[in-house]
C-alpha cells in the first residue's frame, strides 16, 4: 500500500473517533477508569511486596538452645538448616547475649555483678526465604532435640501473606471484570462505528477495497482511544499515586516500621508505567475492536 | 466479456420448495458493447446483477466476468475482480459527509492510486460528467440528476472494463433519463462496456441497441433493435 493512503487510513481512524464520540467518549471513560484503577492496584500490590519483601529480610525465628555443648548446638544448627525455606543461620552464643545485655543495662551493672551464673541461652538466628512458612518452621524448630523455646513473630507474618493473598484475589477478579467491561463497551463503539459507516463500507466494497483497508480505519479508531485513555489514565495515576504517599509520608513512624519508607516513587517508574498504560489501553482498543469486526463486519 | 452458461439460480427461503430466479440463462456480451436489461420486477433482473457481481453464485452453471470465473473465484482476489467493475445505484450511494471531488477520489483511495493520479483523474471525470464547478458541494446540496452523475463519474473514474448500471434513472426527473442515457454512451464509446438495468420502455425504445429481456427467470428477447434516436438521425 502506498504511504498515502496508508497516512489517509490512518487519518480516517482518527476522524471516526470525533464522528463516533459518544460512543468513543464512553469507551474513552471505561478504558481509562479501568487502566487508572489496574495501574493503582499494580503499585499498591508492589508497595505490599516490598512491605512484605522487608518484613522477610527482618524475620528472625529465634531458636534457644540451654545448657548444650558444642556437640549439641551443631546437632541443632544442622537440624535448622534441613528445612527449604531456612535462609539464612546465625548463631549467638549466650557470652555474646550477656555481654549485650550488660551493655545495655549499664546503670544495672551491679545487679549483673552479683549473678554467678550466665542465664542468657544459645540462640539462633534463623532468617526464612519464605515468609508464609513461619508457622511450620515454629512446629520443626520446637521439634529438634535440644531446643528449648522457639520465637517467631507468627503474627504480623501471617496477617501480611493474608493480606496480599486478600489483595491478589480481590484485584485479579477485579481486573478481570475491567478488562470484559472494557473490551465490550470497545466492541460496541465499534459496532455503531460500523453502522454509522455501512454506506460508506458498502461502496468500498463494491468498488473493490481489501479486507485490510475497510478495517484498518477501525483498528486505528480503537487503537487510538486506548492509547488516549491510558495517556490519561498515567496521568491521574501519578496525581493520585503521589498523593496517597504524601499522605502516608506524614506521619513516618508506623510506616518505618513497616517497611512503607522505601514504597516506589513514581517518578522512578514514569515512562515505564506511561508505556504500560498506553500499550494496555491499545491492546484493550484494539481487541476489543477485532472481536467487533469478526462479528458485525463481514468483508 | 461476460458470459453467463447455463445459469440457474434457485432461492431456497423463497416460500414451499424455494423460488427459481433464474433458468437456464445463456448471455455473451462482448468488451464495447452497450446492453439494455429489461424486465417486469420479479423477472430476475437484481439476481443476474448479483450474479455479476459476485454478491451471489448460481446453483448451476457458469458466469465469466472480465475474464475471472466468478462460480470458482477465490474470496481473497473479489476485490480485484470488483476493481474491474463500476457500479451505479438507482440511490445513487454517495456519501454526504464528503464532497463530490472526495466522493470520486475517495474509490481511487480504495484502489490504491497515487495522490498525484487522483489529482489528475478526479477533475478529468467531474469534467466528463459536467461536474467540475461542483467538486467542493456535497452531494445534499445537489439535484437527482447531478447526483446521479457524480456516481457515473465515480463508477468511471476506476476506468472500469465494465459499468454495471441498476436502474440509473429510476430516482431522477424523467427528462434527465435520457441525458444520463447519453452519458452512459459516450463513457461506452470509449470502449468501457455497459449493462443498464431499466424498466423504462421509453428510454429503450428511444436508444435501440441490443436488448435483453428477461420473464420468469428466463431469456424471452435477446436481440437488437433499431432506436428513434437512430431514426431521428437518419432522417
Amino acid at each position: 500500500m502506498r504511504g498515502s493512503n496508508f497516512s489517509y487510513l490512518m487519518k480516517q481512524g482518527v476522524v471516526s473517533v470525533w464522528r463516533n464520540r459518544m460512543m468513543s467518549f464512553a469507551s474513552f471513560c471505561i478504558i481509562m477508569v479501568s487502566l487508572l484503577l489496574i495501574s493503582l492496584s499494580l503499585l499498591v500490590a508492589a508497595d505490599i511486596n516490598i512491605v512484605i519483601e522487608s518484613a522477610e529480610e527482618k524475620n528472625e525465628v529465634l531458636v534457644y538452645v540451654s545448657d548444650a555443648d558444642q556437640a549439641r548446638l551443631d546437632s541443632v544448627e544442622s537440624a535448622i538448616k534441613t528445612q527449604s525455606y531456612v535462609g539464612e543461620v546465625v548463631f549467638y552464643s549466650k557470652e555474646e547475649a550477656w555481654e549485650d545485655q550488660k551493655a545495655k543495662m549499664e546503670e544495672y551493672s551491679e545487679l549483673f555483678d552479683a549473678l554467678t551464673e550466665n542465664p542468657m541461652p544459645d540462640t539462633f538466628r534463623v532468617t526464612l526465604s519464605d515468609i508464609s512458612k513461619m508457622d511450620e518452621a515454629r512446629a520443626a524448630f520446637e521439634a529438634i532435640e535440644g531446643v528449648e523455646s522457639v520465637s517467631a513473630p507468627y503474627d504480623f507474618a501471617s496477617v501480611l501473606v493474608s493480606l496480599r493473598t486478600t489483595l491478589a484475589i480481590i484485584g485479579g477478579a477485579v481486573l478481570i471484570a475491567l478488562i470484559v467491561v472494557c473490551i465490550v463497551i470497545v466492541y460496541n463503539s465499534t459496532r455503531t462505528s460500523v453502522f454509522v459507516r455501512r454506506k460508506e463500507i458498502g461502496i468500498m466494497k463494491s468498488v473493490g477495497a481489501t479486507n485490510f483497508f475497510i478495517k484498518f480505519p477501525f483498528f486505528i479508531e480503537g487503537m487510538f482511544i486506548g492509547i488516549i485513555s491510558g495517556a490519561v489514565a498515567w496521568l491521574l495515576t501519578k496525581l493520585a499515586y503521589e498523593s496517597l504517599v504524601s499522605f502516608f509520608a506524614g506521619d513516618l513512624t508506623i510506616w518505618e516500621v513497616l517497611g512503607l519508607v522505601n514504597v516506589i516513587q513514581f517518578n522512578d517508574i514514569m515512562w515505564i508505567a506511561l508505556g504500560f498504560n498506553c500499550l494496555a489501553g491499545a491492546f484493550l482498543g484494539a481487541f476489543g475492536t477485532i472481536l467487533s469486526m469478526g462479528k458485525h463486519l463481514k468483508v | 466479456m461476460v458470459e453467463l452458461k447455463n445459469v440457474d439460480v434457485h432461492y431456497k427461503d423463497g416460500g414451499k420448495g424455494g423460488v427459481d430466479a433464474l433458468h437456464n440463462v445463456n448471455i455473451r456480451i462482448n468488451d464495447g458493447e452497450f446492453v439494455f436489461v429489461v424486465g417486469n420486477s420479479g423477472a430476475g433482473k437484481s439476481t443476474l446483477l448479483k450474479l455479476l457481481t459476485r454478491e451471489l453464485t448460481p446453483t448451476n452453471g457458469r458466469v465469466f466476468v472480465n475474464g475471472y470465473n466468478l462460480s470458482k473465484i477465490k474470496k481473497r482476489k473479489l476485490p480485484y475482480f470488483r476493481r474491474s467493475v463500476g457500479m451505479i445505484f438507482q440511490d445513487f450511494r454517495l456519501i454526504p459527509d464528503m464532497t463530490v471531488y472526495e466522493n470520486v477520489a475517495f474509490v481511487l483511495r480504495v484502489i490504491d492510486k497515487s495522490n498525484k493520479y487522483i489529482r489528475q483523474r478526479v477533475p478529468y471525470v467531474l469534467n466528463l460528467v459536467r461536474l467540475a464547478d461542483k467538486a467542493k458541494v456535497k452531494p445534499t446540496q445537489l439535484s437527482g440528476g447531478e447526483q446521479q452523475r457524480v456516481a457515473i463519474a465515480r463508477a468511471f473514474a476506476i476506468d472500469p472494463g465494465l459499468i454495471i448500471a441498476d436502474e440509473p434513472t429510476g430516482n431522477i426527473d424523467p427528462a434527465l433519463s435520457y441525458e444520463m442515457v447519453e452519458l452512459l454512451k459516450d463513457i461506452n464509446k470509449c470502449g468501457t462496456t455497459v449493462i443498464m438495468v431499466t424498466h423504462e420502455h421509453d428510454l429503450v425504445q428511444y436508444f435501440g441497441g441490443r436488448i435483453i429481456n428477461l420473464s420468469s427467470g428466463s431469456v424471452a428477447f435477446d436481440d437488437y433493435i433499431e432506436g428513434e434516436e437512430d431514426e431521428d438521425e437518419g432522417e
